[in-house]
Formats: C-alpha cells, structure tokens, sequence
C-alpha cells in the first residue's frame, strides 16, 4: 500500500517540471502534500474517495473495491480495500501529511452498476462512502457516481478532480 | 508434502516487495518515478512458457543465486524498450552493455534484499551476466524442463518514461519446495487468526504439491477447448498464443486488464470450482471477429448484431472453457447466460474482483490469448476461480 509517498528532490515547484504523478491501484491509498497529481484508472463498481485539506493542499486518495470491512474473513488487512477501513485509515494518514481534518472536504467518483452480475456492489460502495463521510463531518463537495460506465480520474493541485468516462466524456469536479 | 495454495500468497508478497525495491533502487538511478504494476507467481510447464515467450526478444542481466535461495534470477528488459532505457541512466546509449548490466545488478540486489530480510538469511549472487536472447531463452536455467515449476514475475511502470520490466526467478525445485513447506506452517497459523473461526480454516486451501503441475493443464486444456470450439463455430483457423495459471494479488488484475477499451463477455461459474470468466477483445478485435461472424457487415461496429454474435462466441468459448476444467478435475461446472460487456477494461473486471475479494486476496489468474487466423482478432480469456474450491477439486484429484 502507498503511504505518503516521497517526493525526493524532485517536486514541481521547485523545477517548473510538471506535478509529479502518484498511481493508486485498486484497493489502495495514497497521500501528498507536495502538489503531486495523483490517479487512479478504471473505476468501475469500485469508488475512489478524494479528500483535500484546500488551505495545505493535502491531498489523499482512496480507491476501495468493498463497502465494509465488517464480516468479512479475508486473511489479509488490508484497509483501503475496503470504503469504511480505507476512509478511516485516509483521514489519519492525511492528519500525520499535515492537513486538518477539520478542513477536509470530500469528492466522490464510481460505484457504476457494471454488470447484472453483480448489480449491487457499485451502489453499496457509493451508500458506505457517504456514511462514513458523514460520520466523519467531511462534506461532499461534488460527486459523480452510478450508471454503467468506468472512470478514471486525477486528482490535481487545488483540489480539482477530473474524471474521464469510459465514453470519452470529461468533467472537473 | 503439502502446501497451502496461501503459503503462495505470502511468496508472492515477497516478490511484490522485492520488485518495489527494484523499483527505488532504478528509480534513483534513473531521476524517473517507477511503480510496481503488477506481481505475480505463476505455474507452468517448460512446454507453456516455450510458447509464451515465442517470438519475443529481450535483454538483461542473469545471476546465479546461493545461500537462503538457491538457482537463478533473470531481469529483462523487452529489446524493443532497449533505447528507452539507455536514455535515461546516466552516460547515455554510449554505455549500452555496461549500463544495462549495472542497472540489472542494482534491481536484482534491491529485489533479493527483500527475500534474505523475509528469509532471515543473506542471498548470494554470482556477478550479473549481460545476454541478448530470443524467446523462452531470456527464462532461467531449467525453466524449460520439469512438469511444474515457480515463477515470479514483476512488471514495473516508470511514470513520465515508457520504461518496464520483467524479474523472473526460478528458484531450484528442492530448496524452494522447502521455503514453501516452511511457509505453509506461517501461513496456517495467520490464517487460523485471519480467519477468526470461518468455515474451512486454512487447510481449506492446502494441496498436495504434486497437484501444482495440475494447474498448468488446466490453463492448457481450458484454452484449447475454447479455441477449437471457435474454430467450429467460425471455421477459422484458431490457436492458443499463450496459456498460463498465475497466482496473483485480486487488486492488481484489473491495472493488468488495463485501462484501453474493451468489449466482450463475462460470465458466472457455477460448480466446483465457482467464480468468474472474463474474455475480452480490445474494440477493433471485437468488431472483426464480429463481422466475421455474421451473415452482413453490421451497420455499427459494436452494435446489436455485433454484440449477438460475441455473446455467442463467449457462450462456446466458455462452454469449451469448463469442459476442459472439468475434465481435469473430474467436476461438473455450469456457467451462466453471457452478458456483453463494451467499457475501460478494468473497470470492467473490478465487480469480479471486488466479489471475489470478500473470500481471498489472491487469486489465480488463467491467462489465454486466442488468435484467429484471417482477420485480426486476438482475445484474453481472465478465469477467476474461486480458490477454496479450487484447492479441493485438486485434492480430490490426488486422492483418486
């Protein structure tokens, strides 16, 4: 799992190269506080959870493919597989990253109902994520969830999340 | 002796980690940023990886390995990347030979760092050897013989630079046999905890070792199936290009399935064992075979009729799928009706995964790619067995 991920001495600002690129794969975290960009590709009844602090500009990201921890007799933890565990372990990563919780504000992408085959898992991941954000005090501030499409987005500097559908249709959240 | 199919799930964190010390050790090398994209362990014949690797060149570094793990790891660059890479290190394409053996040597170190810290035993390596090879050549020593043997296999992503690449290591069969056995008893006990009293416990999952080899037939036997029945459906000429059991992290088969749009089938295994099958066309494949398969050309690519004729074909490839399982196994295995999928290929295969994920962490991956002769249409066939149930079709096999 990714944790807050070096920078090196190689951040943008410093060089005027473009926002380093942080990758979250399927079931997994990450945050930054170094103005990188950080992505995740092919949602589909998974949900990604962007959370920013707009005053640090921290930044993390969550890419969870189950509701809930709760029952289930996987071997491993692995937190962020899950929307509840992957939430809480997020909001603690990005108060050690430096950003308040208190500040946080929240983007919400996926959860499409793929396949007939298991209709069900894309909402139950978008009905967790807003419970647990509520639970959490954390507003949404803009969502793009539902329908039979898969997503992919990046989450910029300032808090912009661009989402590309599968059909070629973009928008900034 | 018998392993736990999960003692494969903690060798194949050990990899996924000794390739993220790859990673940073080329990334600092090289001023890029790399990524682990995938790790997995795979089963196979010598015969099976002859045929995967057909036709691919690849360069590399190999070292001889001693001490905690004993026979030959191999990192390889694909010849056609060769350039890329050379522009990044230091020095340039002008140190070519020596560049690449300098990298090879800096990732094997960082990779086997990772097995000796596990192990609690230092790894010795011989010096990198630099060698150029033609298709399964690239494989370790004694990759090509026996009826079942281990790989590892890590792909890297380096962000910004078009730069990956592959470790194989092929641990000689007795010592590793041994680090398995070791590891099935860690793996039981974490398992037991883990599991917090579920039905099964971990000997749900252990098998016989000589029931691996098993694996590779059914990859084999499965794709075959599939293929010849495409062949009688279309009358093309259909083979198998690659067939391969891999046992890999759930998370990581859709950013293998990757992000390019994909249309095909995906359908539910209902039997012993149960899960998912998948099989999926990138759109120009879909729309040929498609075409091929139907009486008029279509007045869409990927339309109605388009999508008829592709459920059809997934319906007798994956008939032809289950029969070969079950032929190996001696079960019965249904499947139900096709539903056409057209969407990101990931995001595709994540409601398998994520479904699969509520039992287990890893799963084993077949992988067929199926080529018709004729048209251009090649496909990937992703099988997602249910693991428990795996295991004990195979032990069932071993005890008849």
């Amino acid at each position: 799992m990714s944790h807050l991920t070096p920078s090196g001495d190689r951040t943008a600002s410093n060089r005027g190269e473009p926002p380093r690129r942080v990758k979250v794969g399927v079931g997994d975290l990450a945050v930054v506080n170094d103005g990188a960009t950080l992505t995740t590709s092919g949602l589909g009844s998974c949900v990604a959870v962007a959370l920013v602090d707009p005053v640090t500009d921290t930044r993390g990201l969550l890419h969870a493919m189950l509701p809930s921890a709760d029952g289930n007799a996987s071997h491993t933890p692995r937190p962020a597989k899950y929307v509840d565990s992957g939430l809480g372990t997020l909001v603690d990563e990005l108060a050690s990253a430096g950003a308040s919780p208190a500040r946080l504000e929240a983007r919400l992408v996926g959860g499409a109902e793929m396949l007939d085959l298991t209709a069900a898992v894309g909402p139950r991941n978008v009905d967790r994520a807003r419970e647990c954000l509520e639970d959490a005090g954390i507003p949404i501030v803009a969502s793009d969830v539902g329908d039979a499409v898969g997503r992919t987005v990046r989450f910029l500097s300032g808090g912009d999340l661009a989402v590309r559908a599968a059909d070629g249709f973009e928008r900034t959240l | 002796m018998r392993v736990d199919v999960r003692a494969l799930g903690a060798c194949n964190r050990l990899a996924e980690r000794g390739a993220e010390r790859a990673a940073n050790a080329l990334g600092e090398l090289t001023g890029s940023d790399l990524a682990v994209e995938v790790t997995g362990a795979s089963v196979a014949t010598g015969e099976d990886l002859a045929e995967a690797f057909s036709g691919r060149e690849s360069i590399g570094v190999r070292v001889g390995l001693d001490g905690g793990l004993e026979g030959q790891a191999v990192l390889a660059f694909d010849a056609e990347q060769i350039d890329g890479l050379l522009s990044v290190l230091p020095g340039g394409a002008s140190m070519g030979r020596s560049a690449v053996t300098e990298v090879g040597n800096i990732a094997l170190g960082g990779f086997l760092d990772g097995w000796a810290n596990y192990l609690g035993r230092a790894i010795d390596m011989t010096p990198p050897r630099y060698f150029e090879a033609d298709g399964a050549a690239v494989l370790p020593d004694g990759a090509l013989a026996g009826d079942g043997v281990f790989l590892f296999e890590s792909r890297l992503d380096a962000t910004g630079t078009d730069l990956d690449f592959s470790i194989y290591m092929l641990p000689d069969s007795g010592p590793f046999r041994d680090l398995v056995v070791g590891k099935t008893a860690t793996a039981a006990t974490v398992g037991a905890e883990g599991a917090g009293g579920s039905a099964g416990g971990a000997n749900a999952t252990a098998v016989p070792y000589e029931s691996l080899s098993t694996f590779a037939s059914l990859a084999k036997r499965g794709s075959a199936n599939a293929a010849d029945n495409i062949g009688m459906m279309t009358g093309l000429e259909t083979t198998v290009d690659v067939s391969r059991l891999r046992f890999v992290p759930l998370a990581d088969v859709p950013s293998e399935v990757g992000t390019e749009p994909h249309a095909g089938t995906v359908f539910e295994l209902q039997g012993k064992p149960s899960g998912y099958l998948a099989i999926l066309f990138s759109e120009e494949s879909a729309a040929a075979i498609a075409e091929a398969m139907l009486p008029m050309e279509p007045d869409q690519p990927l339309g109605d009729m388009a999508e008829n004729a592709l459920c059809e074909l997934g319906n007798v490839m994956t008939s032809g799928f289950i029969d070969g399982w079950a032929n190996v196994l001696g079960t019965s295995i249904s499947h139900s009706p096709p539903e056409f999928v057209h969407d990101i290929g990931s995001a595709t295969v994540s409601p398998l995964v994520a479904s699969l994920s509520r039992r287990q962490d890893y799963g084993f991956v077949i992988d067929a790619a199926i080529r018709t002769e004729g048209i251009q249409a090649r496909c990937d066939v992703y099988a997602l067995p249910d693991e428990r149930e795996l295991a004990a079709a195979l032990e069932r096999l071993s005890e008849t």
